[in-house]
């Protein structure tokens, strides 16, 4: 353990929450610049993938992709690719195209332009077209993207390198509870009760990996009656009813992201994917059971 | 295939015990202020929360600190507008959940089972990272606005 002086604890707010990041074991002066490269990172996500900015990707995107290809940050580009392949791999229980339906429910604000009637979610099974030079295609006109349950995870990660770049021992980014620690010492992270967002139901050492973890959303203003569910199973167009909360290990920040909402839809069958990315997860269900993989090691869980 | 391991089911809520207050002091005023601004000299106060922020006889911008209250969340933050009024950065300079109820010895870490370290721990030194449902920036956001709106033709 450093001394006070060797360390550094930053937050900000940004991507809808707040963002902290802590470094330490190097001059004041290093940790301090590479903090605010950092946060420079973090605040690129922010511009780019915003679904709320009109000037973002993620608008041009909705307002134009479907009418010809739109040329993206290669960050967004990054993000897109990811999404593809793990809606792939997932059978379509993760689906960055579910903001009509997020829309609709209200939790996302509405589309600014008149969309012409039509299906709810694409029709296609790849409504989403990659193409060279950072451009992407709607191949359908009611296609929207969100990528509010990736995006996060990415941002960390991205803000992970620029750390690991400035040579810094140490370091933790958490972005809301979505984070990720580098570095030879492991950082002590405490998981919210997703039935209760005033208990703690676990405790996990977090070492050169990321964890995220999924649930209701929180907001401390307002009692816990007014939070609603951010996290809608695109294949029934409704919120998973199973489970209260998710957290999930992986090697890197996105995967534990997206893995989060994976496991929160598919439950128990979610397993052969978390190990083909050698993740683990922590699963408490609506009646406040705990069910954990194999792989989860090293926490410690509130238990009668 | 990969089986998943049931846990004891958890003690029924009411009879857990609420974690202390979680409390975080990233800056205070006077770092955040030549954070913002650090090739000031001086910071002339405006007003009970604002300060100019001076080169000379530059004004480099306005230093504005605010924060929002919730039932059970506190946040002191700080905004510096550039000489345009625009927004150059925004800071978190402490974080407070508490719950009124606060447990201040460490009797309620003993409910946790499993293998770590987490025993040993010292309650209000040691609870520095908190993953859980997404906590809304929403509020800061909007605190952000009325302060452009308030100040952001005030600055020079």
């Amino acid at each position: 353990m450093g001394t006070a002086s060797d360390r550094l604890r930053r937050a900000r707010p940004l991507l809808g929450t707040f963002v902290e990041i802590a470094v330490a074991h190097a001059a004041q002066d290093v940790m301090e610049a590479a903090v605010e490269d950092a946060f420079d990172a973090i605040a690129r996500v922010h511009r780019r993938m915003s679904f709320h900015d009109p000037a973002s990707d993620v608008s041009r995107l909705n307002n134009h992709a479907a009418d010809g290809a739109v040329t993206v940050d290669p960050w967004t580009f990054q993000v897109l690719e990811a999404a593809v392949e793990l809606h792939r791999r997932t059978a379509g229980a993760f689906d960055v195209g579910v903001a009509p339906v997020l829309q609709k429910m209200g939790l996302l604000p509405g589309p600014k332009s008149a969309r012409p009637p039509g299906p709810l979610a694409a029709t296609v099974d790849d409504p989403i077209e990659l193409l060279p030079g950072s451009r992407v295609r709607f191949r359908e006109r009611c296609v929207a993207i969100d990528l509010g349950g990736i995006a996060k995870g990415f941002a960390v990660d991205r803000a992970l390198d620029v750390l690991r770049e400035h040579r810094l021992l140490h370091g933790l980014v958490n972005a809301g509870g979505d984070l990720a620690v580098f570095g030879s010492e492991p950082e002590s992270v405490f998981i919210r009760h997703p039935l209760d967002p005033h208990y703690l139901i676990g405790h996990v050492q977090v070492a050169n990996e990321a964890l995220a973890t999924s649930g209701d959303c929180l907001d401390l203003f307002e009692p816990p009656s007014v939070a609603c569910r951010a996290i809608i199973d695109p294949r029934t167009q409704e919120p998973p009813r199973a489970i209260a909360g998710v957290s999930v290990r992986a090697p890197n920040c996105l995967m534990a992201d997206v893995l989060t909402k994976v496991v929160m839809i598919q439950g128990e069958d979610s397993a052969v994917l978390l190990d083909h990315y050698h993740a683990s997860a922590f699963v408490v269900s609506t009646s406040g059971e705990i069910r954990l993989t194999p792989g989860w090691v090293g926490g410690e869980y509130l238990a009668a | 295939m990969t089986s998943w391991i049931r846990l004891a089911a958890p003690a029924a809520l009411v009879s857990t015990i609420v974690p202390p207050a979680y409390a975080v002091q990233y800056l205070s005023i006077a770092q955040a202020q030549k954070q913002a601004f650090p090739s000031a000299t001086s910071f002339a106060q405006v007003d009970a929360r604002s300060w100019k922020a001076q080169s000379g006889g530059t004004v480099l911008g306005l230093f504005v600190v605010d924060h929002v209250i919730g039932k059970h969340l506190y946040i002191d933050y700080s905004v510096a507008l550039d000489p345009a009024g625009r927004i150059k950065r925004v800071d978190i300079l402490q974080y407070r959940e508490s719950y009124g109820g606060e447990v201040r010895d460490a009797s309620w870490l003993a409910q946790f089972v499993g293998k770590s370290g987490a025993s040993a721990m010292k309650v209000d030194q040691d609870i520095r990272n908190i993953s859980g449902a997404t906590l809304s920036s929403h509020h800061v956001t909007e605190g952000v606005k009325r302060i452009l709106a308030a100040y952001g033709n005030r600055v020079r």
